[in-house]
């Protein structure tokens, strides 16, 4: 190969590596949203703003946390705009100033639980944990105790807090309720409770019956209900989490006029119908309740304080993956 | 005279300089960006992380944990892989082929799938056991959620690894030895004892080294079977320190990796102690050895071989199959509930599981390729040369396979976040940092058999060659390429499949466009969507096995010994 064609050669590769610099105006969005359903946010996004090119990364919360915090020791973090799965991670962020706030943005109809006071970030929709259990099990729990039953002995099985958003939120508010608190760990982890990698993980488990009952968000649990699979989901009668899948913008957006579009959308009631579409509790009320859902229930979701939980949640993993393992 | 003695010695340095600018790129540097978090953490020299990390007891604990199933794990690969290896190149098993090439396909089927096949083939739900009236109670323990159940599986998962360097080595076994010692009234097991396995020493202790830090950095079986067991190793610890969180998060985190780092090393200087003591160089190739008859025993013992193979391919790939046949998991596949609807929906509705698909396969093939045409000047400056500090050089290398793959992740995205200074050139957020970081990671695959393969062979001819006058690269075509080929490419081999369907590294360095197979199948399973994840993986495994079948094809037009499962 002649010196001419090589120098031509690592243009060209130079051309390919910086033309990737030209979409910088770009939207640029993490989330922690299942595939199918991120794709599907960001395509009636761009439906509704014509113009606007969205750049995705999706992957698990605590990967995205991850992500973000090696962009932020290299001091160039990268997304406009966040969605991912629970307030508690927002607070995180809020703490060491790295969200925006957007007192504009439109929260009528939303319930003042739903986003941060101080408008730097916005529940899009309820996800509770509840009880999922295999069609063939002997029991049908309705209470979270229940699981400490003799008759649940070696049977249950639930996210670790490490993997899962839900499940550290869950693991939270219970060590911080009278009827639960610690000691309900206590029991769990005598009468043989495991606890797993995700809440994908205890769907497989509970579906395909290696385990008979687990805590398992609901939708996930739904729509696997819905595709034929041996599951029912019950919302135990002391109350269920949420967590609020919030929406933020970025103290170092690049473009935070597209960022302000796009929590616009996820508010909306075009958005808040999507939620609903693709099986989710929307965060605002008016707009409806997904059908696998009876007419007329009423989920009693847990008040849950989110700044103590901030305070206290490392601490609380720690304690539990000691006891636990993961 | 002069000009030619010139030109050699300028073609030495000229590969000296570009050996340790590789090393320097793919090694050093992302190691030197994890330790520049330790130490200055924000910019500011403080050994606080150090210090606390010495006396946390979780992390010697999860240090004594990692030792242990690390040897363990690298012990049972390294029984199974060379008794298969042994079997495969030395007796008169039938259907040879066929069977390397069950064997081998392992590598392809993530760990947590062939793990969850036999939770559920040993579990109250098995459909076998329950046909048979023998399935355990609900609520029994199952056994794999242990330290030997890791084991067990790590064994299971590198063995191939094992047998590939092995049957590499195999190839080169003098015959004349064998025969000599039969005439001489030896058994097979004297045979076996005083002449096989001491000639493979190299290629024994090099497979057991790269297994070791394989073990060591694993995360998948680990995660999955270790937490349920309360059984903390490092790479789940750094999982739960990076999932706590907090601002000091990247530091501890590069703290622990170099404890892994540590003990990958010292694997490896043993491995290099027990190479160099004593001299296993072998004269050149003959034919291979006439085939050891089995006699009566032959039938037995291709009835054990398929049985094997029955448990660590069949089984896993029959319920990877079966998930994928129908709606929802759990739903027992009949006529009325099969379905192609998975298939349909990855393959053409599903835009982003197609583009991974060629992302991945280009990413795979790229590293190999590279690596193997890296590998053999490397292996040679190496194992040939007498420069004693490329030799330290060399253990740098294996770092970056050790460390779990968020933590080469994380260094990378450190590395290349902003533009590369002078050029402006920015990677970040394009295929090329996924390529980089597969480079860094997996060469040592490639390195390490090309390595052991230079030490069994003998250097007569190249240095005829070089007598004769041929300067150093027309000797690298000509002499050293041919012989060190099979090694060198069972090793890319390796990569290749490795990568195909790699999740930890890439889950952190894609972004929109560059996404990878094993992305794709990591977030349908997450967001509870197994029948697609199951649906792209048994493509991948099917695709694989067409590709190893279509290479067999050319077979007869590559250096011979290149596919480890053709003789």
């Amino acid at each position: 190969m002649g010196r001419q064609s090589t120098i031509r050669s690592v243009a060209f590769a130079a051309a390919l590596l910086t033309s990737t610099a030209a979409f910088a105006e770009n939207l640029v969005l993490y989330t922690s949203q299942p595939d199918a359903d991120a794709a599907e946010t960001v395509d009636a996004f761009k439906a509704a703003n014509p113009g606007i090119e969205v750049e995705i990364f999706r992957s698990g919360t605590s990967d995205l946390m991850t992500k973000l915090a090696a962009e932020f020791a290299a001091g160039s973090p990268q997304p406009d705009v966040l969605l991912i799965a629970d307030a508690v991670s927002m607070e995180t962020l809020k703490k060491d100033g790295h969200l925006m706030a957007y007192p504009e943005a439109n929260v009528e109809g939303f319930e003042e639980a739903a986003y941060d006071a101080e408008k730097t970030y916005f529940g899009s929709k309820l996800i509770t944990t509840g009880i999922a259990y295999n069609t063939a099990a002997a029991e049908k729990p309705e209470h979270w105790s229940d699981l400490t039953g003799e008759a649940y002995k070696d049977l249950t099985i639930m996210p670790s807090p490490l993997y899962s958003g839900a499940a550290a939120y869950l693991l939270s508010a219970f060590v911080n309720r009278d009827d639960l608190g610690w000691d309900y760990f206590e029991n769990l982890k005598e009468n043989g409770h495991v606890a797993v990698r995700g809440n994908g993980a205890v769907l497989k488990s509970v579906a395909s019956g290696e385990k008979a009952y687990g805590m398992l968000v609901d939708f996930m649990a739904m729509n696997a209900k819905k595709d034929g699979s041996p599951i029912e989901f019950v919302f135990p009668e002391e109350g269920v989490t949420a967590v609020t899948e919030p929406v933020a913008i970025m103290s170092t957006a690049k473009n935070p006029d597209a960022a302000k579009k796009f929590v616009d959308f996820i508010l909306s009631d075009d958005g808040q119908k999507l939620a609903l579409k693709q099986g989710y509790l929307p965060a605002k009320p008016s707009v409806g309740s997904p059908d696998w859902l009876p007419e007329g229930t009423e989920i009693n979701v847990m008040t849950v304080d989110v700044k103590k939980v901030v305070d206290e949640i490392g601490g609380n993993k720690e304690k539990f993956s000691s006891m636990f393992g993961g | 005279m002069t000009a030619i003695r010139k030109e050699r010695q300028g073609q030495d340095m000229a590969l000296t300089a570009g050996i340790v600018a590789l090393i320097v790129v793919f090694s050093l540097l992302p190691m030197v960006r994890l330790l520049q978090e330790i130490i200055l953490p924000g910019g500011r020299f403080s050994l606080d992380i150090i210090r606390l990390g010495l006396i946390d007891e979780t992390t010697w604990r999860a240090t004594w944990n990692t030792l242990v199933v690390g040897l363990g794990g690298t012990l049972f690969a390294l029984v199974l892989g060379v008794a298969v290896a042994i079997l495969v190149s030395m007796s008169n098993v039938r259907q040879r082929q066929a069977f390397v090439l069950c064997f081998v396909t392992p590598l392809m089927i993530a760990p947590q799938v062939t793990a969850l096949a036999w939770l559920q083939l040993f579990g109250p739900s098995s459909p076998l056991l329950n046909m048979l009236g023998m399935a355990p109670p609900l609520g029994t323990r199952n056994p794999l959620y242990s330290p030997e159940g890791i084991v067990f599986l790590l064994g299971i998962q590198y063995a191939p690894l094992v047998f590939l360097i092995v049957r590499a080595g195999m190839r080169k076994l003098p015959r004349e030895l064998v025969e000599a010692a039969q005439s001489s009234g030896a058994g097979w097991v004297r045979v076996l004892g005083t002449i096989i396995l001491p000639l493979m020493t190299p290629s024994i202790v090099g497979a057991a080294a790269l297994t070791f830090v394989s073990c060591v950095g694993n995360f998948g079986i680990p995660a999955f079977l270790g937490i349920p067991a309360n059984y903390l190793v490092l790479p789940t610890l750094i999982y739960q320190r990076l999932a706590g969180g907090g601002p000091a998060v990247l530091s501890e985190v590069a703290f622990l990796s170099v404890l892994i780092g540590v003990i990958a090393m010292i694997g490896i200087v043993m491995q290099d102690r027990i190479a160099s003591r004593r001299d296993f160089r072998i004269t050149s190739t003959s034919l291979p050895a006439a085939p050891y008859q089995l006699g009566v025993w032959r039938l037995p013992v291709e009835f054990g071989m398929w049985a094997l193979i029955a448990l660590i391919l069949v089984l896993p790939l029959v319920g990877l199959i079966l998930t994928s046949l129908v709606r929802g998991y759990g739903v027992t596949l009949t006529a009325e509930t099969a379905t192609l609807e998975n298939y349909y929906f990855v393959i053409f509705q599903h835009a982003a599981a197609s583009r991974a698909f060629l992302n991945s396969l280009y990413l795979s093939a790229g590293a190999s390729i590279f690596a193997v045409f890296v590998a053999i000047p490397l292996g040679y400056v190496i194992a040939w040369g007498n420069k004693r500090w490329i030799k330290a050089l060399n253990l740098a290398i294996e770092l970056p396979y050790a460390l779990p793959g968020v933590v080469l992740a994380i260094a990378s995205l450190l590395l290349f976040l902003k533009p590369m200074p002078i050029t402006g050139i920015q990677i970040y957020n394009t295929v090329w940092i996924i390529l980089y970081a597969y480079l860094a990671r997996f060469l040592i695959l490639a390195v390490r058999p090309t390595i052991t393969g230079y030490f069994q062979l003998d250097r007569a001819l190249e240095e005829a060659a070089r007598v004769a006058g041929a300067g150093l690269f027309m000797r690298m075509r000509t002499i050293i390429f041919p012989l060190i080929a099979p090694a060198a490419i069972a090793g890319g081999l390796l990569i290749f499949m490795t990568a195909l369907c790699e999740l930890t590294v890439s889950a952190l360095l894609w972004s929109s466009g560059s996404e990878t197979i094993g992305v794709v199948i990591f977030s349908f399973e997450q967001g509870g969507d197994s029948k697609y994840a199951a649906a792209v993986s048994a493509i991948m495994v099917a695709t694989t096995f067409l590709l190893m079948l279509l290479a067999s094809l050319f077979a007869n037009k590559l250096p011979d010994g290149v596919l480890p499962w053709r003789d």
